[in-house]
């Protein structure tokens, strides 16, 4: 590459301008660069673009981009006053802060010292920094991350170094730099391992970590049965209809959408917000509501919070107590139907006096705390008994029993609905080596 | 032993049998075109009139009725010619077997001088309803309901069937349907009574007809009541008795099956070996090939033990009394059904590519077969009634015994140490079956051991499942067909050994080809049996299999990951 040829060009004009005693004048180099005193510190961030990009747009550029700006002010700054790579965040992205940003940020770090000096604080505090970007599960930005520290440098080169933990820090940071990633399970790919063996070498802590993680993530990736995906839906009918198949976990169960969100504006001109109603049901429920005693009451109970990693949203419950043992009727069976000596085609009992035996007998006797059966569950823009007992009488078109029985709404005040917490600050964990050193 | 001697019918009745199978075979040969049949699905009437001269609509009515009057032998013997077309053997098979069996078993003597004339003589057609939507196998739940009229004249029947043959045409219909009956407890409750519904009473439509895989002629449809009137002096047998008809009727249908195949397979001998004799591959003609010879020798195996066992369950119904044959006809349908099933396949793999195509009948004998193994009694749920019989009447006898080994009786847990003991070091079972006083002969000696070994083994386990069981053994579907195939191995060996005895006794044509066939299956399913009562041992994959397919019924899918799939 060409970076260490550029490297020994620029210490030799530094030193042939110092040995000339004067300033040098603009000498055009091969390359079509520009060199100007090398009294101005500044213009080391102007003398090195010209060598990192293309010759094509190297003095084309009419006017200094605010984070150059913000480099220069921090490099001619540097004696005076602390400046933080917190705070180089800070200034990049004031309003919005996304992916390209914190890639500027990153890119402007590596071009403005070849040494790369500081490289660990800063990517302590780029790594503090990420979740704020929203880039924490992005695996190219690490990549990225990981391209700050210098090549070659810290690889042990002989057996003392190798024995010796050879550039800890740097390793250390490394090895928190997959952890981070470990943290967010993302899984390493080729570029990582390249980059890994390039800058720390094979028997390095931060290599080590890495075949761990590539050992164990992939044992450990269906590990969950019923995994949440990370980009939830935004729709709440969609999302209503996501999370009651997950809590119904039933194959059967079929869900109806009672009604959509939509605003009305009703004749004195007000604004009627209509919220969404998703109910969901399995034909089981629905033949046991049917045989539900009419003399006692259902119950609609609510608001019960369900969380889907960061986001909660409530459900409501349409059930009814357990039936007393004094009055459970027991189902008889036609003898006739089912006889011992011949039904239709099989007898469905055979009038046998013998019990299992017990090598045979896989029952557990289970103390089962009784609950009553659950009919219905649903999700409601709001959790009012107006909106719930529209979801009461769109339930009763497939089980018209609901007419007859009594329903009584026990509803908690519940908390506003979809609340995210992702809108809120999420607060840091502190890591074990974050302080960033001035 | 009532299986031994094999039944027989006498020489009159076998001469007058041969005077009735002559034309008809005459009439299958030559006026039955069972691929026009079966292209359109309809059976033409020209064809249906030849049947109804012949007189095939009422083969076991009684002759005062109109009817042949045949006995069930000689219908199995007719069974065996009108199966040589599908659509016309359940035509007729849902006709007489099923249709007008209820009139003719438990209807009064008006219900049948009423309506068997006219059905002995094909005028009307009848049809059996009982399956609907909702209940196919689970015949305890059907839906359709008659209610009493206010004046008590009538009934109102109301309801839909399902999948009826004869369907479209029939005339005259046994329809079961819920009735409410008051016991002697004064509770009332539901109870299935049979009714005989003519088309005329009104209410009374039917669906278009299903257009079906095989047996394409048949006409199968739905049928609606709608408020049809039926007089209460239509009913069959009494009102609330409807299962024990049904029962009854469907019992007694199944043991035909087993000669209508024999009869299917050896028609399918002589058109492939006519095949396999003239075509030549690599220089040799496809007879002189082993895995031909095998598929040839398990053809001619099926149809003999098909119509030895379906000619010895006829032969034990037509014996005087009304004996109980409905487990045995059960196992017959069964063995039946499925070596049909690979009897055709294996003709047809003769045939190979030629056998695939249309242009020989032996796709459309395929098709025809498959509904075997389906109606009367799915083979499923035959089995669990074979075995649960069985289970159920050797409960009664070991009950006592098992409930004493329980306890820990140290008398019977000694008697029965003894007995295993015995059992390691003495090997031999007799029964009684060979021998100086045997009934079987001694050229089948040796066949005649395996059997009498297989079924001490199956006794020992039968009780050993018991004791392990007990009335759960219900549940135990797995373990009860394996029971239902050994119990039906059994029977087949009992009828194979009969005949042949038989034949050598008096001296019949190619009886030592017999002997051959007989030894050659009883040593196969001396095998098959062991196997199986190994597996009942406790040596089975049942509970793995139950596994597998809760994970797979659960999720509704194919649970494993692709074999491409990565994890990074």
């Amino acid at each position: 590459m060409n970076a260490p040829r550029h490297l020994l060009r620029i210490q030799c004009i530094g030193y042939v301008a110092r040995f000339l005693g004067k300033p040098v004048q603009r000498v055009i180099l091969p390359a079509g660069a520009h060199l100007q005193t090398p009294g101005s510190q500044h213009n080391y961030g102007q003398l090195l673009r010209p060598f990192h990009c293309s010759a094509v747009c190297s003095t084309s550029r009419p006017s200094q981009t605010q984070l150059e700006k913000t480099v220069e002010d921090e490099t001619l700054n540097k004696d005076k006053r602390l400046v933080t790579h917190d705070d180089l965040f800070e200034r990049a992205a004031r309003d919005s802060k996304t992916k390209a940003d914190f890639n500027r940020v990153v890119d402007v770090f590596s071009k403005k010292d070849i040494r790369r000096r500081g490289h660990v604080e800063f990517i302590y505090a780029a790594l503090k920094k990420m979740p704020e970007f929203g880039v924490e599960r992005d695996l190219t930005v690490y990549n990225k991350l990981l391209d700050v520290f210098p090549k070659e440098v810290l690889v042990p080169r002989n057996f003392i170094q190798r024995m010796f933990n050879h550039y800890p820090r740097q390793q250390e940071c490394g090895v928190q730099l997959l952890e981070q990633m470990e943290i967010y399970g993302l899984m390493p790919n080729v570029e990582t391992k390249v980059l890994l063996a390039q800058i720390f070498g094979e028997k390095s802590h931060p290599m080590r970590k890495y075949q761990r993680i590539m050992y164990w993530f992939p044992k450990f990736k269906h590990a969950n049965p019923f995994p949440v995906p990370h980009v939830l839906p935004s729709d709440p009918v969609e999302l209503a209809r996501f999370s009651l198949t997950r809590i119904a976990d039933d194959l059967d169960a079929k869900i109806s959408i009672y009604q959509y969100p939509s605003t009305d504006i009703t004749e004195p001109g007000e604004e009627v917000m209509r919220p969404h109603i998703v109910g969901i049901q399995s034909p089981d429920q629905r033949s046991l509501l049917a045989k539900h005693n009419p003399c006692r009451p259902v119950f609609v109970e609510g608001p019960f919070p369900l969380w889907l990693r960061k986001t909660c949203v409530h459900y409501y419950l349409l059930r009814a107590d357990p039936i007393p043992p004094e009055e459970k009727v027991e189902e008889e069976f036609d003898l006739e139907m089912i006889g011992p000596e011949q039904s239709l085609f099989y007898p469905q009992r055979v009038e046998l006096d013998l019990e299992r035996d017990m090598g045979d007998d896989f029952s557990f006797s289970v103390d089962d705390v009784e609950e009553g059966p659950v009919y219905a569950m649903c999700m409601a823009g709001q959790g009012d008994q107006a909106t719930l007992s529209q979801w009461i009488s769109g339930l009763q078109e497939t089980c018209p029993i609901l007419g007859q029985i009594p329903t009584v709404f026990r509803l908690d005040s519940g908390p506003r609905e979809l609340q995210t917490s992702s809108e809120q600050i999420i607060e840091e964990e502190p890591l074990l080596s974050q302080r960033v050193k001035q | 032993m009532s299986v031994f001697p094999y039944p027989e019918i006498s020489k009159e009745e076998l001469e007058e049998l041969h005077q009735l199978v002559q034309p008809v075979e005459k009439f299958f040969n030559e006026d039955v075109d069972s691929k026009k049949i079966d292209h359109e699905a309809v059976i033409p009437p020209e064809t249906l009139n030849g049947l109804k001269e012949l007189g095939l609509f009422g083969i076991q009515v009684p002759e005062e009725y109109g009817g042949l009057g045949l006995s069930n032998t000689m219908y199995a013997r007719l069974g065996e010619i009108t199966s040589l077309d599908g659509a016309i053997a359940v035509t007729l098979a849902a006709h007489q077997a099923i249709g007008l069996k209820g009139i003719l078993i438990a209807g009064n003597d008006a219900q049948k001088a009423k309506y068997l004339p006219k059905l002995a003589t094909g005028e009307h057609i009848a049809a059996f309803c009982l399956t609907e939507p909702g209940s196919g196998s689970d015949a305890a739940s059907i839906q359709t309901r008659a209610t009493l009229t206010e004046d008590g004249k009538h009934f109102l029947l109301n309801g839909t069937k399902f999948w009826i043959s004869n369907g479209g045409w029939a005339d005259i219909m046994t329809v079961f349907a819920r009735t409410e009956v008051v016991d002697k407890d004064g509770q009332k409750k539901d109870k299935i009574t049979a009714f005989i519904v003519e088309r005329a009473f009104g209410g009374v439509t039917s669906g278009k007809p299903e257009d079906k895989l095989g047996i394409r002629g048949s006409n199968t449809c739905e049928i609606t009541f709608e408020d049809t009137k039926v007089p209460i002096e239509n009913v069959i047998g009494e009102v609330g008795g409807g299962f024990k008809v049904a029962m009854n009727i469907l019992n007694n249908g199944r043991f035909s099956m087993g000669s209508a195949g024999a009869g299917m397979i050896k028609r399918l001998i002589e058109l492939t070996s006519e095949y396999a004799g003239t075509r030549k591959q690599f220089n040799r003609s496809l007879s002189e090939f082993g895995m031909i010879q095998d598929k040839f020798a398990t053809m001619a195996l099926n149809a003999f033990v098909m119509e030895s066992m379906a000619y010895l369950t006829a032969g034990m119904m037509d014996r005087p009394g009304v004996p109980d044959c409905s487990l045995e006809a059960a196992m017959v349908k069964v063995f039946s059904s499925e070596g049909s099933w690979t009897c055709v396949s294996e003709a047809l793999q003769v045939l190979g590519g030629l056998g695939f195509t249309k242009n020989y009948p032996y796709e459309r004998y395929l098709r025809d077969c498959r509904i075997l193994q389906i109606f009367e009694g799915t083979n499923e749920i035959l089995r669990m009634y074979i075995a649960l019989t069985g289970m159920q009447y050797a409960g009664k006898i070991l009950t006592g015994k098992i409930k004493e080994m329980k306890k820990g009786n140290v008398g019977v847990v000694f008697e029965i140490l003894g007995k295993k003991l015995k059992d390691l070091v003495v090997k031999t079972v007799d029964f009684g079956l060979t021998g100086k006083d045997g009934v079987v002969h001694p050229s089948l000696t040796e066949s005649a051991k395996m059997f009498e070994q297989n079924a001490a083994h199956f006794g020992s386990t039968v009780e050993s499942l018991l004791y392990r069981y007990g009335k759960t053994i219900v549940d135990e579907q797995l373990v009860l067909k394996k029971v239902a195939d050994v119990l039906i191995n059994l029977y087949a060996m009992t009828a194979v050994l009969s005949r042949t005895s038989r034949s050598i006794s008096i001296g019949l044509r190619s009886h030592d080809h017999e002997v051959l066939l007989t030894n050659t299956f009883c040593k196969d399913a001396h095998f098959k049996n062991n196997f199986l009562l190994t597996q009942l041992q406790k040596k089975d994959n049942d509970a793995n299999i139950k596994k597998i397919a809760q994970e797979v019924l659960a999720k509704r899918a194919y649970v494993c990951s692709h074999p491409l799939d990565r994890t990074f």
